[in-house]
């Protein structure tokens, strides 16, 4: 193939590589999983994922991943500002060690949060002991393990937006009268939605698919604290891989939901402040 | 003799044409402007020529041969790109030497090659500096040096002194036409700016919607504007609807419309002009600007607001004065045709513009 | 610098909450691995970390890691390249497959690759044929941690290239220098220290992925376990101190992984700012 749209050598081998590399790892899988599914009857796609169990693992895969993401959204923010605005002691070595969980292979951090949280771990007891509350082997702690995870989301996408805004802004609301509170919520807020409405998103689509940090600390009892990619583990586990597959499409179809609506919000938003996409 | 021609050259991006049947024939050792406002297609030009973008239709002619299928680094181009493109990694050095290393010229006579554009753009010592260490006029003046290292036979240069700031911009230009004089080579530059290419052309081709509209020296296009968009271009002219309303003005074609530039126009106190008394006519001033040489006159005749340059020395005329109108000439405006109409009161006097 | 007074209470509240919850969350965890790890003292630390089948296993991630971040280097220089210096049809769609695999849960990308190389697809009698095994083999598990890295690289240089511009590879194509030439002499330049912070986040996360790699392997000690893997059958073993000791050199490499991140970003940030 020759471009001859560009005097830039290097079109050919460039478009090459990549879809040959593209192709054995991303593309001719994906088919297979299509064409996987294409065989599958839908009679038995229905009954596979809609088994109380499999749906059970839906919805602990999928409030856990929402209120772990919710909880980032307000710790992301808070580190996203403190990180922009102030200037205090150890603040890089926070910049730097936010990046933790993206670093620390999963399964790592799963078997040490999990030693920690049980109710004779070091954080576990406390809880466990003052308030009657367990973390380890239950929802909570499948939680836990997905605010772990999600932690550098938020923060990422809302930073730079956070860096550009310029500081006009504000001295201009001040100057208007405006007090801290004001501002905050009617100046700042507004530029920085679309950001986190993409951290909230990305940190909520990882947390429904994680499996390395959750397995452990999850305890796996079924219809209490199974997860969904668990119970593909399991029917892969049994070479049943019509129901995996069923099940993995409609995680896939949550995904995609997820992802969708954080581009209909995106564009609501930049039409909301550009006038016009 | 033709040296550069462009064809029927056609050219879409997507679904906008860029290019509109293109007809150009540029002369061995000329230094042509492509004038235009931005969108007109002067620089999709500009680099068809290059062997940047490829036309979709129509013939590129470089010294008799058809260029088309020949890459760009291969048609004695030398390009000289709007922010310079200079290689930010490299040395002046580097970028000055880089066609020539490119070609495989020997590494001595790369070295004479080199120091002799240095001194040619008066920036000898400068070649250990990296381009972020570099001025605006400096940077542009190695881009120069870059483009002319492996000795092309045509030049092409995009907006070259946009990036530049106002001052050093006069000097450049004034640098810039020097030396394209002095090496005696073919030289196209892109521009949106009418004053730049009517001090620094030989020859102006003005683009307008994908479309040539005119070519021709300076003196032409300001004296002979062959269609609207030219005559409102050029000049800083205003356009009047109604001309028919104009006194010792005949009428040619069905249009209303004309343009009339501020050096056409004399402004009078009341009884100040002895030649013109009867056809001048009556006109209220709105508006003076102090233009620091000259005043420029704004004044309201049959509802227009003309534009009329008047000297500092004569006597001052104030804002709400009734003052004598004389326009010696317009351009009406007629279809896709431009006239040049004569105040009729003139006779047959011939005015020299 | 701000016309107001800043709001002390508030920002040392916010400060201190921020403290509190990185502490908890992220240093805590990473204490507690080192002082399990050292509960039975350095010598049993050094016996758990030199087993034979911890140190196949770390060879096992060293190797799919190293080829994984080899292919993504290419494929990502490759991509980034294409995207930004042609206008091609298809762009956004291309784009949208090479950042679709972070998307994806690793589970599901062990999934698709169990159905395109396993038992039931019709490529395997003809890989088969050949002796070549992927599923519950060392290909496979190459193969899952190329996927989850996937777009790791590219995604570093397209916005430095991009920002970059095509005027300086025109500049010198139409110099006459070849797709070689450009690449080392013009366009590297500006991309070494964004493909080096890419190649440092590929790293971390080739060697600490689970998931995808667990469905992969064969989970056969000393031929398809990885070190993640290894901790698990350690832990699950209720060998804790060796599950920790094996988890301390991933954390080691994690700690290194954020330092040069630290340091890379620092030096690209200079000499991004020298040649503004």
């Amino acid at each position: 193939m020759k471009s001859r749209r560009s005097v830039i050598p290097g079109f050919g081998i460039s478009m090459g590589i990549t879809i040959t590399i593209l192709s054995i790892v991303v593309l001719i899988p994906l088919c297979s999983l299509v064409v996987f599914s294409a065989k599958l009857s839908f009679s038995e796609f229905v009954y596979t994922v809609t088994r109380p169990r499999i749906l059970s693992g839906y919805f602990v895969s999928i409030s856990t991943a929402f209120i772990a993401s919710v909880i980032n959204v307000f710790m992301g923010l808070i580190l996203a500002w403190i990180l922009v605005r102030y200037d205090f002691k150890g603040k890089r070595f926070i910049d730097g060690i936010i990046e933790l969980p993206f670093a620390l292979p999963t399964a790592v951090a799963g078997i040490s949060l999990t030693h920690l949280t049980t109710t004779n771990g070091w954080v576990g007891q406390i809880f466990y002991n003052l308030f009657g509350i367990k973390i380890a082997y239950t929802r909570i702690g499948i939680t836990v393990a997905l605010v772990f995870i999600g932690i550098p989301f938020v923060v990422r996408s809302v930073q730079p937006v956070l860096e550009k805004i310029d500081i006009q802004y504000e001295e201009a609301a001040f100057i208007l009268g405006a007090d801290a509170k004001t501002t905050f919520r009617r100046v700042i807020f507004p530029e920085i939605l679309p950001a986190i409405i993409s951290g909230f998103t990305l940190a909520f689509a990882r947390s429904i698919g994680e499996y390395g940090s959750v397995v452990f600390i999850a305890g796996n009892t079924p219809y209490e604290t199974e997860i969904a990619p668990l119970l593909i583990m399991s029917e892969l586990q049994e070479y049943d891989y019509s129901a995996a597959t069923s099940i993995a499409l409609v995680m896939l179809l949550i995904a995609i939901v997820i992802l969708s609506i954080n581009a209909l919000a995106q564009s609501i938003v930049s039409k909301r402040v550009n006038g016009k996409a | 003799m033709a040296y550069v021609e462009l064809h029927d050259i056609n050219k879409h991006f997507k679904k906008f044409h860029a290019s509109k049947d293109i007809n150009i024939s540029i002369e061995k050792g000329k230094l042509v402007a492509l004038l235009g406002p931005s969108g007109s297609g002067k620089t999709t030009i500009l680099r068809m020529i290059a062997g940047l973008e490829q036309p979709d239709s129509g013939e590129i002619i470089i010294d008799g041969k058809v260029v088309n299928n020949i890459p760009g680094s291969e048609r004695g181009i030398g390009f000289v790109f709007q922010n310079y493109a200079l290689f930010r990694y490299m040395t002046v050095y580097d970028n000055i030497a880089f066609g020539l290393r490119v070609k495989k010229v020997p590494e001595d006579k790369i070295k004479a090659r080199v120091t002799e554009l240095l001194s040619l753009i008066n920036c000898e010592g400068l070649e250990k500096r990296y381009p972020s260490q570099l001025s605006g006029g400096q940077r542009q003046r190695v881009a120069f040096a870059r483009a002319l290292a492996p000795n092309p036979q045509i030049l092409l240069l995009d907006e070259p002194f946009a990036a530049i700031d106002a001052k050093v911009r006069l000097e450049l230009r004034t640098w810039l036409r020097q030396m394209i004089t002095k090496l005696n080579i073919t030289s196209i530059f892109v521009t949106h700016d009418q004053d730049e290419a009517i001090e620094v052309a030989d020859e102006i081709i003005v683009t307008n919607q994908g479309k040539v509209e005119q070519s021709g020296t300076p003196q032409e296009l300001y004296k002979n504007p062959a269609t609207p968009f030219v005559a409102q271009f050029i000049g800083n002219s205003v356009a009047v609807e109604n001309y028919q309303e104009f006194r010792y003005f005949n009428r040619k074609g069905d249009g209303t419309k004309a343009y009339i530039r501020p050096e056409f126009v004399s402004v009078f106190k009341k009884g100040e002009s002895v030649q013109f008394a009867n056809s001048a006519e009556e006109a209220v001033v709105e508006d003076i600007i102090f233009r620091g040489s000259s005043l420029e006159i704004k004044a309201r005749l049959h509802g227009n607001l003309i534009s009329a340059n008047r000297s500092i020395n004569e006597p001052e005329i104030k804002v709400g004065e009734t003052v004598d109108l004389f326009i010696y000439r317009l351009y009406i405006v007629s279809e896709d045709e431009v006239f040049l109409a004569t105040n009729s009161s003139l006779a047959e006097e011939d005015v020299v513009i | 610098m701000n016309l107001r007074r800043e709001n002390k209470v508030l920002k040392y509240t916010l400060i201190t909450i921020s403290f509190i919850f990185l502490g908890v969350f992220l240093i805590l965890p990473l204490i507690y691995i080192v002082i399990t790890a050292l509960k039975d003292g350095i010598a049993g630390y050094i016996n758990a970390v030199s087993d034979e089948y911890a140190i196949k296993a770390a060879l096992l991630t060293i190797e799919a890691t190293v080829i994984a971040v080899i292919v993504n280097t290419i494929f990502g220089i490759a991509a980034a390249w294409l995207i930004t210096k042609y206008a091609f049809k298809g762009k956004k769609v291309l784009s949208t497959f090479i950042d679709l695999p972070v998307t994806v849960s690793p589970i599901i990308a062990g999934l698709i690759y169990v159905l395109t190389f396993g038992r039931q697809s019709s490529l395997y009698p003809i890989l088969d044929s050949y002796g070549i095994q992927i599923i519950f083999a060392v290909p496979g598990i190459v193969l899952a941690t190329i996927f989850v890295t996937f777009p790791f690289i590219s995604r570093e240089l397209i916005p430095v290239l991009t920002a970059q511009g095509t005027d300086e590879e025109e500049a010198a194509a139409i110099m006459g220098a070849g797709t070689a030439t450009i690449f080392r002499k013009v366009t590297f330049p500006h991309i070494k220290w964004a493909l080096l912070y890419g190649i440092v986040l590929c790293t971390a996360r080739a060697m600490g992925e689970f998931g995808a790699v667990s469905v992969l392997s064969g989970h056969l000690r000393g031929k398809t376990n990885t070190l993640p893997l290894y901790i698990e059958l350690l832990y699950q073993g209720y060998d804790f101190t060796g599950a920790f000791a094996a988890s301390s050199i991933l954390v080691v490499l994690a700690i290194v992984v954020l330092i040069l991140r630290l340091v890379i970003e620092k030096r690209g940030q200079k000499e991004l700012d020298l040649n503004k």
